[in-house]
């Protein structure tokens, strides 16, 4: 007896530590689903470290930007290398914008600079 | 977190290519999967399952797996955080980990102290001594659940 209510403890754990709500980062959920545009200069050059490459921009409003991009591999995949695109450069980016409107971050589909385009997702339009 | 973040395996991890963190990723995954899969079957055996195989059989190859799990978990850790330390400031997740992490090696240090788990190898326990091993089982289940559900939501956060 005891041990079946153990059991059935544990079940119960661990049913409930799946169900907990996921958002940003590594889906898409915590991001908005309408199309975000925005172009600023490079504050912080591309970084192919961590789970995702990152860069920050600088708006025309003096607002510095987070911008996630795909995974470091194929962010690499898609041409976009390191020192590529030089701090104080004008880019164009292309994503989703995060949910929480105090969060200036942008989960980053394609990025263009100079006439060249670097599409990180090309599976995503 | 800064100076973490500026140490040498911070810089390592950055300038190491682009499959260094997802290949230090796998270590933790299987450190902690190591870690947790041989805590889970000790724990639920401290908590009353599988009476008829005795502790001692059980801790033989758990304690070893779990102990050898951590120590891979804690050096991959290091690594993943190391990357973008100052990143995890203000991240909740990151606040119920490391003191579930925490509360989980205190209650196995305690656990170590206990007479009924030193000398659970050498002679049969009572009920009442298995009892009080169950409490340990059972925060120690509690603590390391705590702290893999905190770790994986840190990314989501």
């Amino acid at each position: 007896m005891y041990s079946r209510l153990s059991l059935c403890f544990t079940l119960g754990i661990l049913a409930l530590s799946t169900a907990l709500p996921a958002s940003a980062h590594h889906g898409w959920g915590g991001n908005l689903d309408e199309e975000f545009e925005l172009t600023g200069t490079v504050v912080t050059p591309l970084s192919l470290s961590g789970p995702h490459a990152t860069m920050q921009i600088r708006a025309s409003d003096g607002q510095v930007w987070d911008l996630t991009l795909a995974p470091p591999a194929r962010t690499e995949r898609a041409g976009l290398k390191e020192g590529i695109i030089p701090v104080g450069a004008t880019v164009a980016i292309h994503g989703h914008r995060n949910r929480d409107p105090k969060r200036f971050e942008v989960k980053t589909e394609r990025i263009t600079w100079n006439g060249r385009t670097f599409n990180v997702y090309p599976d995503r339009t | 977190m800064a100076w973490l973040q500026g140490s040498a395996i911070g810089h390592a991890m950055r300038e190491s290519g682009v499959w260094m963190y997802g290949i230090v990723n796998l270590a933790h995954i299987l450190g902690v999967a190591s870690l947790f899969g041989a805590v889970l079957v000790l724990d639920l055996r401290l908590l009353g399952l599988w009476r008829n195989v005795g502790l001692a059989a059980i801790s033989k190859p758990t304690v070893p797996v779990a102990a050898t799990g951590f120590v891979i978990a804690a050096i991959s850790g290091v690594g993943l955080l190391a990357t973008k330390a100052t990143e995890y400031i203000g991240n909740p997740f990151f606040y119920i980990k490391f003191p579930a992490i925490g509360l989980g090696i205190l209650n196995v240090i305690a656990l170590g102290y206990l007479p009924a788990w030193k000398q659970h190898k050498i002679r049969e326990l009572s009920a009442r001594e298995q009892s009080k091993l169950a409490v340990f089982g059972g925060i120690s289940l509690l603590c390391w659940l705590t702290a893999i559900t905190a770790g994986r939501m840190i990314g989501y956060w």
